[in-house]
């Protein structure tokens, strides 16, 4: 017997919520500090002006710390997902229950909507303005194809991080938060500056809704991105590691 | 074993469990039992509490001292 799904999707939606107020977040603070500042190169859009992949590096570890949390505070009641890609990677595995699927995708969005539209207020129309809400797009250079791959990839080792240190039963107790965490830092410090290291449709959804909403950008052609290259390396990832560590 | 509360009122009486905390042995009347939930799982899959109950016996002291505090 699991704690009701109604609790868990509320679970979740807080979980996600923090997950985009914090890591999206950091990316807005970074955008707003480097703003005005002379880019060094076109492939410079303001984060990484002030402390280079350092500025990559400690969003990251934004996003990585308010995972690792997340999981600690969240990963018995709900399992602490926080990902459509993760959930559905656990379904599409047979872990996770078609309904509950369904349910906590959803709850997953309306909390990261709620994170960058409550960001948007807190902070004003700079986070808009200038710091887009954290909003992810491909970056100079890269094209529409090339930043599934990107997505599709970074997400990969997110997943199989998770497989093998949470789903695995084999995993050392305890410190799936910390790997998961510490993961979710290091792709987004590589690839942060190609695609804004997503990994996550819900994360994306947030921003662009926020930025929609309140008189940013409209990113919304760049969300396919965002929505395919994540679900199909999570579920890659899964599927391969149950492969890979049966007898 | 015989319940040590029953040979503190200078009765004596056969134990039938004994105190998991203090190891007192307890006759029916002084044994409390105190079954735990056992939850398995967790991160990335919700928890789970498994179906049957720890069984857990108490003497009436460990029982006020864990469970009573504050009362």
């Amino acid at each position: 017997m699991t704690v009701t799904l109604g609790k868990r999707c509320i679970a979740e939606a807080v979980g996600t919520f923090i997950l985009v107020f914090f890591g999206a977040g950091a990316a807005v603070v970074t955008l707003m500090l480097a703003s005005g500042t002379t880019p060094s190169t076109p492939f410079n859009i303001g984060i990484g002006a002030l402390g280079g992949l350092g500025d990559w590096l400690a969003i990251g570890l934004a996003f990585g710390i308010a995972i690792t949390g997340s999981i600690y505070a969240f990963g018995r009641i709900s399992g602490c997902h926080i990902n459509p890609a993760v959930t559905i990677a656990l379904f599409a595995t047979r872990r996770f229950p078609a309904l509950d699927t369904g349910a906590y995708v959803v709850a997953q969005f309306i909390g990261a909507a709620a994170a960058s539209l409550l960001f948007a207020w807190a902070v004003g129309p700079d986070a808009v303005t200038i710091g887009g809400l954290g909003a992810t797009t491909p970056f100079p250079g890269i094209g529409y194809l090339q930043a599934i791959v990107i997505e599709t990839i970074g997400t990969f080792l997110l997943m199989f991080v998770i497989m093998g240190a949470a789903v695995d039963e084999r995993a050392t107790p305890g410190f799936s938060g910390l790997a998961v965490g510490l993961a979710v830092a290091g792709i987004i410090t590589t690839t942060g500056n190609l695609t804004g290291a997503s990994l996550n449709p819900a994360r994306t959804f947030g921003p662009y809704l926020g930025d929609w909403l309140l008189g940013g950008s409209n990113l919304w052609t760049f969300f396919p991105i965002y929505i395919i290259g994540p679900i199909v390396g999570a579920v890659v990832a899964a599927f391969l590691y149950d492969y890979l560590s049966g007898e | 074993m015989k319940c040590y509360y029953c040979a503190l009122e200078g009765k004596e009486s056969e134990a039938v469990a004994i105190c998991i905390v203090c190891g007192m042995g307890l006759c029916m009347d002084h044994a409390i039992r105190k079954d735990i939930d056992l939850w398995e799982g967790g991160y990335p899959l919700p928890s789970k509490r498994v179906k049957a109950p720890l069984p857990r016996i108490l003497c009436p002291e460990c029982y006020a001292a864990l469970y009573e505090k504050g009362k």
